[in-house]
């Protein structure tokens, strides 16, 4: 594993810096990035060079980002019928109209079941593996290899699949239970309104865990080994050496991962797409496929902004709340 | 306490919680060996009479994968590539250039990777649509490189900040320019970044959906996963079919990952205790 040398007691040093896993964002190492770029400059200001190396990236990113966050504000408080339409100003007309919909807060009760749900599902199936995982020696890496196989599946591919294990008729998940004598605990996975959001995000935690279980075993190694010995002199048993070395010495990759558990569950939106589309009755619709509802099929383009601020209102808090927290823990 | 006597047992533990993360693949796998009927009888522990190749030659071919897999890896390729090329030199400037706006630049970084492309995503389409670049795989690649920008930056530079300026200060004597200092001296030492910033970046394109699903609306541009949820719901209720394609769409990447298990674990953990 590719745990840099840096660490060494201080547990998890290099992770705060660590914005972002696999494309999904994170974002939260604001403070300490500036202080080294400060300290780290060369001294003599090249600034035409600087700009013709930023210039591909910066062309690119202005174009298909931030143009696109100044146009969503701009558009929140117009209203738009669609694509081909011109854009009258509303002013918090729109926003007036979310607070109105009761889907729109449906979609955001939602998405915090989902996050809480991938928090508790998948975050906590990645620290209970790689607890055990850890342990192993001769076959770790075959355990370790084996439990990630479900994150290398797209998550679009991961709805199909799970589409099928929850088909009432010949799904996996209804027959298996019956093969083994739990048949009363069949149920209409996707079709019980009480019961679908979590049914999808199983399946969503099915595929995120592996990452997680990954950066919990990376954390587990960089916790020093003399802390135990320490323990172990003092007569500490496996559960008080756990309690009292293990998961204090955790505490910074658990707030990486629940960070970025939590992003990526704001993102969620593939296998809701295509296992139910929001299903029954907007139970299981997230803010992410409500935007795209409105945005793609009822072309409701100013409701549609007013979502957009929302979610990049909950991500930029999220964000800022976990980086908060890991400052406080690595003083 | 001696390694063997913990290892066995635990082992041994673990083996049916590993049974039960994988029984999807395997009932998948088995199920898509099996005839309509077979499946049909809704038992999903009877091994198939015979297995049907048949299965998948029909799905390759009625699903078109082969075009599927096709543009998944010329969109693969164009990210990767197109990726390197923007965030190394941008990277590079922002760790060891000093210049006016540095930290404006910052900033507008830290909003990209914070918020999500779902919530950029009308604009997006407009941007797209104005540069006639919706419905083409080049407009898939330009859209994924500038999501992934921000992270690959913060990977690149961070890695970056960790070279001695001093290797700048000699290189320099010797009369090398910024950008021969990138390409000569600091790309060859920092392959862990590099590899990193690949593999982050293959794997987030390959399993894209949002995007495609935006971008790529006829079925000869589309990617993988799209394909693939696009077949599955034509064809829903020939399963033999579904399974066969979902297999397919699945079993490339993890054949791969198995070949190249260690990189890839190493390049997943590196990026993001790095990035």
């Amino acid at each position: 594993m590719a745990i840099p040398e840096t660490s060494g007691s201080k547990v998890v040093a290099p992770l705060r810096d660590a914005p972002a896993v696999a494309g999904h964002t994170g974002g939260l190492s604001a403070r300490m990035s500036k202080r080294r770029t400060a300290r780290s400059a060369s001294p003599d200001g090249d600034a035409g060079t600087a700009f013709w190396l930023m210039a591909p990236a910066l062309g690119l990113y202005a174009v298909f980002t931030l143009l696109p966050i100044a146009a969503t504000f701009w558009l929140s408080f117009n209203s738009s019928a669609g694509f081909n339409t011109s854009a009258s100003f509303v002013g918090f007309g729109n926003y007036a109209k979310a607070a109105h919909d009761p889907i729109v807060w449906k979609s955001l009760a939602h998405t915090f079941v989902w996050l809480a749900y991938h928090v508790v599902m998948a975050g906590g199936l990645g620290l209970l593996l790689a607890l055990a995982v850890s342990r192993l020696r001769i076959t770790q890496v075959f355990f370790r290899t084996a439990f990630f196989l479900p994150h290398l599946v797209s998550l679009a591919v991961v709805g199909v699949i799970w589409a099928n294990i929850y088909d009432p008729f010949f799904g996996l998940m209804n027959t298996a239970l019956t093969r083994i004598g739990l048949g009363a605990f069949t149920q209409g996975w996707l079709s019980d309104p009480a019961l679908v959001l979590f049914s999808v995000n199983l399946a969503s935690s099915w595929q995120g865990f592996g990452l997680y279980m990954l950066l919990f075993i990376a954390g587990l190694q960089n916790i020093d080994r003399s802390l135990y010995d320490a323990a172990e002199v003092d007569g500490a048993n496996s559960f008080q050496k756990l309690i009292h070395v293990t998961l204090p010495g955790l505490r910074e990759v658990t707030t990486f991962v629940v960070s970025l558990a939590m992003i990526n569950g704001l993102k969620g939106f593939a296998t809701v797409f295509v296992m139910t589309n929001g299903g029954p009755f907007y139970q299981s619709e997230l803010i992410t496929t409500y935007i795209y509802r409105l945005a793609f099929q009822s072309q409701d383009h100013g409701l549609a902004a007013v979502l957009c601020i929302l979610l990049s209102l909950l991500a930029i808090a999220i964000t800022i709340v976990f980086n908060r927290w890991r400052a406080r823990l690595s003083q | 306490m001696s390694v063997r006597n913990r290892e066995w047992p635990l082992a041994l533990a673990l083996a049916p919680v590993l049974i039960l993360i994988l029984a999807p693949f395997v009932w998948l796998l088995v199920s898509s060996f099996k005839t309509e009927a077979e499946i049909g009888r809704a038992d999903p522990f009877t091994w198939p009479a015979d297995l049907m190749w048949r299965n998948y030659l029909d799905a390759w071919q009625i699903g078109g994968f082969g075009d599927l897999v096709g543009n998944s890896l010329i969109n693969l390729v164009g990210v990767v590539a197109l990726s390197l090329i923007t965030c190394a030199p941008a990277g590079y400037a922002l760790a060891k250039i000093r210049f006016p706006g540095r930290e404006w630049l910052f900033y507008a970084f830290i909003l990209g990777l914070t918020v999500p492309v779902q919530a950029i995503v009308i604009p997006l389409y407009q941007v797209l649509f104005g540069l006639n670049l919706v419905n083409t795989l080049a407009g898939i690649v330009l859209v994924q490189v500038s999501n992934g920008i921000p992270f690959g930056i913060f990977l690149m530079r961070s890695f970056f900040i960790g070279v001695p300026d001093d290797l700048i200060e000699a290189a320099k004597i010797d009369g090398a320019s910024h950008v021969q200092i990138l390409t000569k001296v600091f790309l060859p030492i920092s392959t862990p970044a590099v590899q990193a910033l690949v593999i982050i970046s293959a794997l987030s394109t390959w399993n894209d959906f949002f995007l495609p699903l935006i971008v790529l609306i006829s079925p000869e541009v589309q990617t993988l996963p799209l394909g693939l949820v696009r077949f599955a719901s034509t064809y829903a209720s020939d399963y033999r079919l579904v399974f066969s394609g979902t297999v397919i769409s699945f079993l490339p990447i993890i054949l791969l990952y198995i070949l190249m298990q260690r990189r890839f674990t190493e390049g997943l953990t590196q990026g993001a205790i790095k990035g």
